[in-house]
């Protein structure tokens, strides 16, 4: 299927909205982690809470709302990692559609 | 401890589901490095096996369900607990387009059975989450489930049968159509049960489970088997008329509801 002249024909338009929400959807799982015994959620603000933390372990809610103590750094290391390797992967995938009209 | 994938698959009168979970074998193969068990009838298989399954387990289909567009075999999946040879084991619909390796962090996820309840659909952002019925629950999926093999996993699939069997009971009970039986709704019914009436946050798989819906077609933009690029087209209905709306999707999973789609797409 030549996808390219389908779209030409159909004088098919792209769809921005429908892009952003399937990029978020896509992304989303990506920032899922399963380590020291708990789920984890690479976001901003469970980085920034071990980011300001200077206990070596910590009591953390996590995305099944089951309090773990977890090794701080270690996790603040895993959550980092996954963030800025998911946020360069959404950001340059949206950066190539972006250009599509 | 064994994982693996199980795949229900029995050819209706309209659809080759065989040839249907062929594909998402290999995908799963590929994309997910496990190994794939079929549980089929005699009568849906080829005159000619190009595909070995990991194992194929034979079972005696149920044809007694009916959709809008004729016999839809998809009653027994409460077996899938008893034939699964894995310890650990993804359940996954035949038409469950395999593009990345997403599902296997279902296998590290803190729990011993898990589904999705949150869907979304690609090119309709936003549509409401499906209900039992306006008086009932949330409906979870079964779409991809991953289970172990444990007591309260098998009192789930154990419950899941009573509710096949009497799924009249519960649609009266729960206020929604019993005319075709839905392994969605008799699978969220079943976990409540089991889980005392409630829905624990474990058995979540904790992102969406992206659909192809109604007005929408996807087509591969490669003719790579293993082609993970696709390009989506929608029709708008926009005052009467049809915009043609696209988007270009890549390494993403999803579940396509049109099974003639999805036929066009494993050619």
């Amino acid at each position: 299927m030549d996808t390219k002249k389908l779209i030409a024909e159909a004088k098919a338009r792209f769809n921005h909205n429908s892009t952003k929400a399937y990029l978020k959807d896509k992304y989303d799982s990506k920032f899922i982690v399963a380590v020291q015994n708990g789920l984890w959620r690479a976001n901003l603000e469970t980085i920034n809470f071990l980011n300001a933390s200077t206990d070596t372990e910590i009591i953390l809610i996590d995305t099944f709302n089951n309090p773990v103590k977890v090794v701080r750094q270690e996790l603040l290391d895993k959550l980092n990692t996954v963030y800025a390797i998911t946020m360069e992967e959404w950001y340059n995938e949206w950066s190539e559609l972006e250009k599509k009209r | 401890m064994s994982k693996g994938a199980l795949l229900f698959a029995f050819n209706s009168p309209k659809y080759n589901y065989y040839e249907m979970a062929v594909a998402t074998a290999k995908r799963i193969n590929h994309f997910l490095d496990l190994p794939v068990t079929i549980v089929t009838d005699e009568k849906s298989l080829p005159d000619t096996i190009a595909y070995t399954f990991d194992k194929t387990i034979f079972t005696v289909a149920d044809p007694s369900n009916k959709r809008d567009w004729g016999v839809w075999i998809n009653k027994g999946r409460f077996q899938a607990y008893d034939l699964s040879p894995y310890d650990e084991t993804l359940l996954l619909d035949t038409d469950y387009m395999v593009n990345s390796d997403k599902l296997l962090k279902t296998f590290e996820l803190p729990t011993d059975f898990c589904c999705h309840d949150t869907t979304s659909f690609l090119m309709h952002p936003g549509v409401p989450q499906e209900v039992l019925s306006v008086y009932s629950f949330k409906t979870l999926w079964a779409t991809a489930v991953n289970f172990k093999k444990t007591k309260r996993a098998e009192s789930i699939f154990d419950s899941l049968q009573m509710i096949q069997n009497n799924f009249n009971h519960y649609a009266d009970i729960h206020g929604f159509i019993s005319a075709t039986f839905r392994n969605d709704y008799a699978l969220t019914l079943a976990t409540r049960i089991v889980n005392g009436h409630t829905t624990l946050p474990q058995d979540v798989i904790p992102w969406n489970l992206v659909h192809v819906g109604k007005n929408t077609t996807i087509y591969r933009n490669s003719d790579d088997p293993l082609n993970t690029e696709y390009t989506v087209m929608f029709d708008n209905w926009i005052r009467g008329k049809i915009r043609k709306e696209y988007t270009i999707i890549k390494n993403m999973d999803f579940h396509v509801m049109n099974k003639e789609n999805f036929m066009e797409l494993i050619k």
